[in-house]
């Protein structure tokens, strides 16, 4: 139980450092998606069933579409303008 | 023992780490990104400061009420949290948009505050 | 003034760096992880299961003993909703169109038969759990904050899965305003409801039933279904604006 816990404590650093070190947004919407099942994950662990709800329902689906569809309106229009 | 102080230090890194994402950021979408790590730092703070070991969740549908459990009034916070959190992101993205429109890139390097 | 990039990295990693140990610090003085259960939630947990019926005390919590709370939340979410409509429709008006917008330099595959049909397996099954959530809200783990999530991404499974077109016609923008409107009413109809039967604000009058039933908890229920109504109903309408942003706007002079 402890392990566990404390396994996924790290999986959550690593990757919320990852969400901020991907530097394409495209790419990063997909690292937000993972760091919201990381984190429901960790919720659950922490006797948290609710708020592992509403995070697997928001983070994982919710957040990365709207990410996605302001990207696709962004890059549609004809004017372009790529991420470093 | 190293596991006293694992949450702590995984919320403050976390925060950390989304600050630094958010300072050095070259476009605004993946801003808002960031933004969003920092606000997951809190919720592992709050939820960690109501945990207990050997405990249950709190409900009792299937034992009784007395039965070990963690803090409710902490996932209480967190959850109406997470739901407005996601909505305040929206709102942001929508104003990238709108920035974008205007202005035609999303470089906070490019944009300079109007003097 | 504008920095440039280097200062940037460089002033960012300096006042990490000065913060550092001041984190290390506050960890080592903040409370043993797991050790001790705070008061406030030792005593919630130990009577408000008997006071209100509500096996669920997480939401026994949410919308009865910080009921307040939860309705100010509910009002920054309609507040950021109505600003994120505000916004994209005074760029955009009012128009709807179908066409989508015109990116250059990308192929579209065509939809594939297999995700149309998965969805159409699991948009009702997801309706449905949504709403059974909803219900149990004070029984089991759930509450309008999550049904109305899920709900909302049931909604979106169906454009995913059948395209723009029979996403408008299912969800016409005018039930997602009307639905998203009743419930922050709903919400505050329901605090206003005990004052009318003379107690005070949000407060829970109503008779609590018996425990582990549908009804039990009294307020509990009815404010349960108005925020699932309105978190929906914001969700939908931001998802709506924000797809309408990716269409082709219409040309001068076409109808």
């Amino acid at each position: 139980m402890m392990l566990a816990v404390a396994g996924c404590l790290l999986l959550v650093m690593i990757s919320g450092a990852l969400v901020a070190f991907t530097r394409r947004p495209a790419r990063q919407v997909l690292m937000i998606s993972v760091h919201g099942l990381f984190l429901s994950m960790l919720f659950l662990l922490l006797q948290a069933p609710d708020v592992a709800y509403s995070e697997i329902a928001v983070g994982t689906a919710l957040v990365p579409v709207m990410f996605l569809t302001v990207l696709a309106a962004i890059r549609g229009g004809g004017r372009r303008n790529l991420p470093r | 023992m190293l596991l006293r102080l694992l949450p702590w230090l995984a919320a403050a890194w976390l925060m950390a780490v989304g600050i630094y994402g958010m300072v050095t950021s070259r476009h605004y979408v993946h801003l808002i990104g960031c933004l969003s790590v920092v606000q997951s730092g809190t919720y592992v703070l709050l939820l960690a400061i109501g945990f207990v070991w050997h405990s249950g969740p709190p409900i009792f549908y299937d034992h009784p009420p007395g039965t070990p459990a963690v803090d409710p009034v902490m996932q209480a916070l967190v959850l109406t949290d997470v739901v407005v959190g996601a909505a305040v992101s929206a709102l942001l993205l929508a104003l990238a948009l709108q920035l974008h429109k205007r202005r035609n890139t999303l470089d906070p390097q490019e944009l300079e505050p109007i003097p | 003034m504008k920095y440039s990039l280097v200062l940037r990295y460089a002033l960012c990693i300096l006042a990490l760096i000065v913060l550092a140990p001041a984190a290390v610090l506050v960890a080592l003085h903040m409370p043993a992880f797991g050790e001790q259960l705070p008061a406030y939630g030792a005593t919630v947990n130990a009577h408000v299961p008997y006071m209100r019926q509500a096996t669920n005390v997480v939401t026994a919590i949410i919308f009865d003993v910080r009921g307040v709370d939860t309705l100010g939340e509910e009002f920054i979410f309609v507040a950021a909703i109505t600003g994120l409509a505000v916004l994209l429709r005074g760029g955009r008006g009012e128009d709807a169109s179908r066409k989508p917008i015109h990116t250059d330099g990308r192929w579209l595959p065509a939809r594939s038969e297999a995700v149309a049909l998965l969805i159409r397996w699991m948009l009702p099954a997801t309706v449905a759990f949504s709403i059974y959530v909803m219900a149990h809200g004070q029984l089991t783990p759930g509450g309008g904050f999550q049904a109305g999530a899920m709900l909302a991404s049931a909604l979106l499974l169906l454009f995913l899965g059948d395209g723009y077109r029979s996403w408008r016609q299912v969800t016409p923008p005018t039930v997602m305003h009307v639905l998203e409107a009743l419930g922050a009413v709903g919400c505050v109809g329901v605090g206003l409801l005990p004052l009318a039967l003379g107690a005070g604000f949000l407060e829970n009058v109503l008779p609590q039933g018996q425990p582990k039933s549908l009804t039990g908890g009294g307020l509990i229920p009815l404010f349960n279904v108005a925020v699932g109504m309105a978190i929906t109903g914001g969700f939908a309408n931001a998802l709506v604006e924000f797809l309408e942003e990716t269409r082709e706007p219409e040309a001068e002079g076409e109808q």
